[in-house]
């Protein structure tokens, strides 16, 4: 399987980095997401994603490192986070983390939002300092 | 006299607390140019500059797509034109934006302004994952756009619809961010 990366993007469009790595299991979604046509750069990685959990039976480590996302993209996180889900129901190993900046004071917001996540999808985020 | 007066004071207001005015089209090229500037203007600021940020992206967004007019850009794209005002007051920021929609909108876009404003936060954030969860395209559910802004203001929504005829409305949101 192809591994995939993206480089991200800070200009006219705010593209995610993106990691996907299948002989590691580690996969890696980072910086800004705020794309014009969210499911159209997302339909690729949830493809990827249901391939390598359909094939592997690795421990998949997803690590969360956005500074920013939109709604639209966190209705694509979430679509990610049931992927996952769908693999540790057929008895895949998964660990899924949530990197945050631990030098920013006020992270409420952001812990409400993972909050909303683990409780949409019933899956585990640990929140990694960083 | 008294008029002059009057009208230099309300445009002295405004100068002096507008950090950024923009009326227009939504595209991508004009919200990174915005998004750039909100994050100079607001550097010394970092928790409210994220929270403006995220705001920002949720409103402008909401005009690009909802717009009821709309401009096409080279590429053949359309985006919703609106007006967009950032202002600084002493302890709050204030996000303004107005737009048309079509008159058969205005019932929805109110009863939606409408029902985040009487939810508390915890209903709130209910009402997030619900329409997270209903597949976009849904009448009534989709665009969680507003219902983030109003979390991440933690302010209600400041809202009204200007009839201009029989089927175009002009729609005004105001969304104010204390600075502590």
């Amino acid at each position: 399987m192809e591994n995939i990366h993206i480089p991200g993007t800070h200009g006219a469009n705010f593209i995610p980095t993106v990691d996907f790595n299948a002989e590691t299991g580690i996969c890696t979604l980072g910086g800004e997401s705020y794309l014009e046509d969210t499911v159209e750069f997302y339909a690729p990685l949830f493809k990827w994603l249901k391939n390598f959990t359909a094939e592997t039976k690795k421990l998949i480590v997803f690590n969360f490192k956005l500074k920013y996302f939109n709604t639209s993209s966190s209705k694509c996180i979430i679509d990610i986070l049931h992927i996952l889900r769908k693999y540790q129901e057929k008895g895949g190993e998964i660990e899924v983390n949530w990197f945050y900046d631990s030098s920013e004071e006020d992270i409420e917001d952001e812990l409400e939002e993972i909050e909303d996540f683990m409780i949409e999808t019933n899956i585990k985020i640990n929140m990694i300092p960083e | 006299m008294e008029f002059a007066e009057n009208a230099l004071q309300m445009y002295t207001d405004v100068v002096d607390s507008t950090i950024i005015t923009y009326n227009g089209p939504f595209d991508a090229q004009v919200l990174s140019i915005i998004a750039e500037n909100i994050e100079y203007s607001l550097s010394n600021n970092p928790r409210v500059s994220k929270k403006i940020f995220k705001i920002f992206i949720e409103l402008a967004q909401n005009i690009s797509y909802y717009s009821a007019e709309k401009q096409v850009n080279e590429e053949g794209n359309y985006f919703g034109v609106g007006i967009l005002m950032l202002r600084e007051f002493k302890d709050h920021y204030s996000f303004s934006t107005g737009n048309i929609i079509e008159s058969k909108q205005v019932l929805p876009v109110l009863q939606k302004c409408e029902t985040i404003n009487i939810l508390d936060r915890e209903k709130l954030r209910q009402y997030k994952r619900k329409l997270r969860n209903m597949p976009s395209g849904v009448p009534g559910g989709g665009n969680i756009g507003l219902v983030q802004v109003a979390l991440t203001a933690d302010h209600p929504l400041e809202y009204d619809v200007i009839n201009l005829d029989s089927e175009k409305s002009f729609y005004i949101l105001n969304v104010r961010v204390n600075k502590s």
